[in-house]
């Protein structure tokens, strides 16, 4: 079987500029827009699920969704903490186990963008042990414990007010001193830490969200779970860290894939009518061709097949196109507020290789619905009727 | 009298161009609907705040209760004529999925304070008579399926019971509220129900009080009321931050981030890649017209009248598919409403949106039909007979 040789198709796509143009943009726009909402829910999924540890296991108060819902008295943090026997210890015996407390305080934004809640997390010196090479300075020092000072994380204090070196934080009627700047591949670089003792105090919550601990390798997960659960003194929720934080992000992950969704296949059904009336046009005016085509022996699939690949390319060129317009917006920072916590989260934008890919399968399949009539009409043709009408 | 029919006659020499152009126009303007509407609802809010009404919550944080014996002290600043306290209970329905606000508030001044809360169902006397009562939103009673006298489970979140078990509450009433800056998705209960189980051990959870509202006396100055208030506080033991209702709903809003800028240049590329498409069809339906121009022209109608009939091509293509695209916008309405029940309460398609959809559909029928109206204006009559095709 004969087909059509793909330069004819080339060809007519570029000396016909002007509609080919038209129906590439309405396919960009599209493929654009897709690829921006997934690389906004990308950015903010991944810097959760990804920089959650395996290892380390969080504590919560039973039948708390987060940490703070989650209450332990000073008296349950401390019973967890010294009679679980699965913690493990370092080389020094201390058992690698921390409790915290955690709220979201209110922070002025930059740029005078009005107020955003922040998370605020009085840590023990044994957190910065657990979570070890995840945390790094990159201005400053760490706080000392036992005092008034702070340090942020690096993707924050760039977004709220008084966060750089040297400023001072007030929560409540304390004022805090910030001594570094800490980068952190996770969520902690859009939170204050500060010593757990000064910071219950200065915001009057002597209670502690949560508990967490690095655990023997030779530890029963499932058993130590169940164990926990209906533990008599302390009965506890037990997630790994990676479990909790990807439970803190489904809700908003969500609501962001179905807008993508959403907007992808309105915006879509707007773009295959664009390309199909392009099209269609583009056929009515090349009658003559298609009347010489078939009059020189090419059979009807062929003629239908060799407009199905046109309409293919064009689909992928707007693919393509739509891409390119949005792949700058990889890597810029932005921030959002996950309505689960209520807190805010600074992520970047995050255009992966998938939804590269499914953004430009996407626009091949719409080039393809958009093509597919103009193909069959164009295929239906009578080489004499054709070559007379044009 | 110039010949109107050609308008529409025209247009429907090419019925598949015509249509497949004016349901992508369609397509566009319902979307501008929806999303505009989105905005809408988080605005409305806002707009619906009453100016009479001043919260008090903590200036550190949402989640920071404030002493209970802030409420005497409020009461007697002057130009405040009652305080009703707020508690978020964050509690739900059998999942966490079922996700509704729950309230723990002074019942007897809930009424009093927000007069748009009104009971539909069940009396005031009987909620205010049972500790244990509520009163649910007309939207939750639907979605759930509970009338007066049934009992409410709730789990407690926030506020857990040490027994394990849910927080029983009797509905003695349904409400709803005319007003979008309260929702009917809400539960409100006794605050001394939450405050006994607190101190008898019942439950645990956070004591103090959440939000503090006041209802000013009229003509009392909100600015000057707030500040009082927050003075008075400032040297703790909670420090305050009084804000108007609007401004405690924009907070809200702010914090979702910036949607009317991600809406915005959304419903801006789609606006102009729409334009694109309609002026790509005109453009191609005035070189088709070239020779029929001259033949009007040579019979004697007006460069005036030819411009009209161009224009009107584009009006009347653009005017169907934007109707179309509003209607179902309208349509639809029902649909989206009940899909983003929680999320976006009261979702409609405002008076506000229909006019700036009709707006749009005006402004590309004017600026796709322009430049062919034009055209076909200035066209000499040899010129166009002469043209072939």
């Amino acid at each position: 079987m004969a087909l059509i040789p793909l330069s004819y198709n080339l060809r007519s796509l570029i000396v016909r500029w002007p509609s080919t143009i038209l129906t590439v943009l309405g396919i960009a726009a599209t493929v654009a827009v897709l690829v921006g909402v997934m690389a906004l829910q990308q950015g903010f999924t991944s810097l959760f699920r990804a920089q959650g540890r395996d290892d380390v296991a969080v504590f919560l108060r039973q039948g708390a969704t987060n940490e703070g819902d989650s209450a332990f008295t000073r008296e349950r943090a401390m019973i967890l903490m010294k009679t679980v026997p699965e913690i493990a210890e370092d080389e020094a015996g201390r058992r690698l186990v921390s409790a915290e407390c955690y709220l979201a305080v209110r922070r002025n934004k930059t740029g005078g963008g009005g107020e955003t809640n922040v998370p605020v997390r009085g840590v023990m010196p044994m957190s910065f042990v657990i979570f070890g090479r995840d945390i790094t300075f990159s201005q400053g020092r760490n706080f000392t414990p036992g005092t008034d000072e702070v340090i942020i994380g690096a993707k924050l204090a760039e977004r709220i007010e008084g966060a750089r070196l040297g400023e001072v934080l007030q929560f409540n009627t304390t004022p805090f001193r910030v001594v570094g700047i800490f980068e952190h591949d996770g969520p902690f670089s859009s939170e204050i830490w500060g010593d757990h003792d000064r910071i219950s105090e200065a915001l009057e919550r002597p209670v502690y969200n949560r508990v967490i601990a690095k655990l023997k390798d030779e530890t029963d997960w499932p058993e130590l779970v169940r164990r926990m659960d209906q533990d008599p003194q302390v009965p506890s929720k037990l997630l790994t860290e990676r479990e909790y934080l990807t439970s803190q992000t489904s809700a908003f992950s969500f609501v962001l894939s179905a807008l993508g969704v959403f907007l992808a296949v309105i915006m879509g059904i707007a773009a295959v009518f664009t390309a199909t009336n392009t099209m269609l046009t583009a056929i009515a005016a090349r009658t003559i061709e298609i009347g010489i085509l078939l009059s020189m022996g090419f059979r009807p699939h062929a003629v239908f097949l060799g407009f199905m690949l046109e309409a293919l390319l064009l689909g992928i060129m707007g693919g393509i196109v739509g891409a390119l317009i949005v792949l700058p917006l990889n890597g810029i920072q932005t921030g959002a507020m996950n309505f689960q916590t209520f807190t805010e989260v600074a992520f970047a934008f995050r255009v992966t290789p998938q939804i590269l890919f499914g953004a430009i399968v996407f626009a091949a399949m719409l080039g393809i619905l958009g093509g597919a009539i103009p193909a069959w009409r164009a295929a239906r043709m009578r080489p004499t009727e054709a070559m007379r009408r044009g | 009298m110039p010949p109107f029919r050609l308008v529409w006659k025209n247009l429907l020499r090419h019925r598949t161009r015509a249509l497949l152009t004016a349901a992508s126009l369609a397509v566009a303007i319902f979307l501008l609907c929806v999303l505009r509407s989105l905005l809408v609802v988080l605005e409305s809010g806002i707009k619906a705040s009453a100016s009479n009404r001043l919260i008090v919550q903590s200036s550190v944080s949402l989640f920071v209760y404030l002493p209970e014996s802030y409420e005497a002290k409020l009461e007697r600043i002057e130009g405040v004529e009652r305080v009703v306290r707020w508690n978020w209970f964050g509690g739900y329905y059998q999942e966490p999925k079922n996700f509704f606000a729950q309230f723990a508030t002074d019942v007897e001044d809930l009424f009093e304070v927000y007069p748009e809360i009104e009971l539909v169902e069940g009396s005031q006397e009987d909620f205010f008579g049972d500790r244990r009562a509520c009163v649910i939103g007309s939207e939750m009673a639907r979605k759930f399926n509970m009338r007066v006298g049934d009992t409410m489970p709730v789990i407690g979140g926030l506020f857990p019971r040490t027994d394990g078990q849910p927080w029983d509450f009797r509905i003695a009433g349904i409400y709803h509220s005319v007003k979008p800056n309260v929702d009917n998705n809400t539960l409100f209960f006794h605050a001394d129900f939450l405050q006994k189980a607190l101190e008898s051990g019942a439950a645990n959870g956070p004591e103090g009080v959440g939000i503090f509202v006041l209802r000013l006396e009229p003509g009392a100055d909100r600015v000057r009321v707030a500040e009082t208030v927050d003075a008075l506080f400032a040297g703790g033991p909670q420090r305050t931050q009084t804000t108007t209702e609007a401004e405690f709903q924009a907070q809200f809003v702010s914090m979702v981030g910036n949607v009317p800028f991600f809406v915005g240049s959304i419903g801006g590329g789609v606006l102009i890649a729409i334009l694109l498409a309609t002026l790509n069809t005109m453009l191609m339906a005035a070189r088709e017209q070239t020779r029929d121009i001259g033949v009007l022209k040579a019979l004697g109608f007006r460069d005036g009248t030819v411009f009209g009939l161009m224009l009107g091509q584009s009006m009347l293509l653009t005017g169907v598919g934007g109707m179309g695209g509003l209607l179902i916008a309208l349509s639809s309405e029902q649909f989206f409403a009940q899909l983003l029940g929680t999320a976006f309460p009261g979702y409609h398609i405002a008076a506000e949106t229909v006019v700036e959809a009709v707006i749009a559909t005006l402004l590309i029928g004017v600026l796709a039909g322009i430049v062919p109206a034009l055209r076909a204006r200035k066209l000499s009559v040899l010129t166009a007979l002469r043209s072939v095709g």
